[in-house]
């Protein structure tokens, strides 16, 4: 068994790991990403109801295109869990409904697009604000909202998964998102979709 | 409260989580490519589900994860990923520039369509539409959804106006006949899913328009 990855460790030595990775092609680097971030690509999909040998797969894949794609991680923008997500967020799209003929849909962000001077204050410091945002759900709507990230159907699945009437499920997506909102966009008035 | 034509949150919150159909997840895209505000409200979801990722409970992973991992960078050599080519449209937003596009077909007065490829599921499919100033389109019902992103021009259904950027869901109860208000054509990437029916004089169309 590998090793599971230390509970705490610091965003920006996650974030340096892959510059490593995408400078020097570090494989040690590559190895301690791996022992923090596979296991839980791997659970993320276990989540969304796969077997433990296809999210094995998964994560192993997910982690090749870490690798692959390192030198377009930009740690100003997002953080090193953010970046992976969307990785695996592409992925999982791309396998789940791959034709064997279509192009690879690809909806991630290119390196030559210009930066938008305001994305570049964005990122990492934001982090912070995230986590602090999610703490302040209730923990009823924390795990309709963390659910949503699994499930393919997330309000019919979620309201099998719990119990709860569809209506139920839906009311505290909208309450979740609407916190967040309030939370993370104060200058906007745009909650009010 | 002003109407705001946005994804709801509920289809903003499926498309970070991959949940959409890859032609919905296109035109929610496009929408994100023209409105700076909604993509930086999406980058924040993306946090959150870097978040939910860093936050889940790690599955134990086989013993030769990492070495067969590490093989198969030896094999691949780790090459980057070279972008697709653009395609005869490079004017589009980045993410239907890159899509192979098939060719403009007449789909009644005023009205041309040319099908995206994207990565199908079900019936859902993808399509530029360009309709000629104070033109309609045919006014269609559909069996299912239907998504449409204004890219240039502008549409007005009975009261409401879209413009460039402006995103739009249409439910299989509406009976739709938007109307090309700008002086220049319109052209829309639109999502459509189940059948359209034509509705009116049009139906006689039904047979020749594949939609």
């Amino acid at each position: 068994m590998v090793r599971p990855a230390r509970m705490s460790s610091g965003r920006e030595d996650l974030d340096r790991l892959i510059v490593a990775i995408a400078v020097d092609r570090d494989r040690e680097a590559f190895a301690a990403l791996f022992a923090h971030f596979a296991p839980r690509l791997k659970a993320y999909l276990m989540r969304s109801g796969a077997t433990d040998a296809a999210a094995e797969e998964f994560a192993q894949d997910a982690m090749l295109t870490v690798w692959r794609k390192a030198d377009l991680f930009d740690g100003a923008r997002a953080g090193a869990a953010t970046w992976i997500f969307t990785i695996a967020r592409n992925r999982r799209l791309d396998a789940l409904r791959r034709e064997a003929r279509a192009p690879q849909l690809e909806l991630a962000p290119r390196p030559e697009d210009p930066e938008r001077p305001d994305q570049l204050l964005e990122g990492a410091e934001d982090a912070e604000r995230v986590r602090h945002a999610m703490k302040s759900l209730n923990p009823d709507q924390a795990e309709v909202l963390r659910l949503s990230f699994f499930l393919d159907q997330p309000h019919s699945e979620i309201a099998e998964r719990l119990g709860l009437p569809l209506g139920t499920v839906k009311s505290r997506i909208r309450k979740a998102m609407i916190k967040l909102r309030v939370i993370l966009q104060p200058s906007s008035g745009e909650g009010l979709a | 409260m002003t109407l705001r034509h946005s994804p709801s949150e509920e289809r903003l919150l499926a498309y970070v989580a991959g949940t959409l159909s890859p032609p919905e997840a296109v035109v929610v895209a496009t929408h994100l490519a023209m409105r700076p505000d909604a993509d930086r409200w999406v980058k924040r979801l993306q946090q959150v589900g870097g978040q939910v990722l860093d936050d889940l409970e790690p599955a134990s992973m086989g013993g030769d994860a990492l070495s067969r991992t590490l093989a198969r960078i030896d094999v691949d050599a780790g090459e980057a990923v070279a972008p697709p080519p653009l395609n005869d449209m490079p004017e589009l937003p980045e993410p239907l520039r890159r899509l192979p596009l098939g060719k403009w077909r007449w789909a009644g007065p005023g009205v041309e369509v040319r099908h995206i490829e994207a990565p199908r599921e079900g019936a859902t499919r993808l399509i530029l539409l360009r309709i000629a100033p104070g033109q309609s389109t045919p006014k269609h019902t559909h069996e299912g959804a239907e998504l449409t992103c204004v890219i240039s021009g502008a549409y007005a259904t009975d009261e409401v106006r879209y413009e460039a950027g402006d995103f739009e869901e249409a439910d299989e109860d509406v009976l739709h006949q938007p109307r090309v208000v700008s002086k220049e054509p319109c052209l829309c990437v639109a999502a459509l899913d189940g059948e359209i029916q034509l509705g009116g004089w049009m139906r006689v169309f039904q047979p020749f328009v594949k939609l």
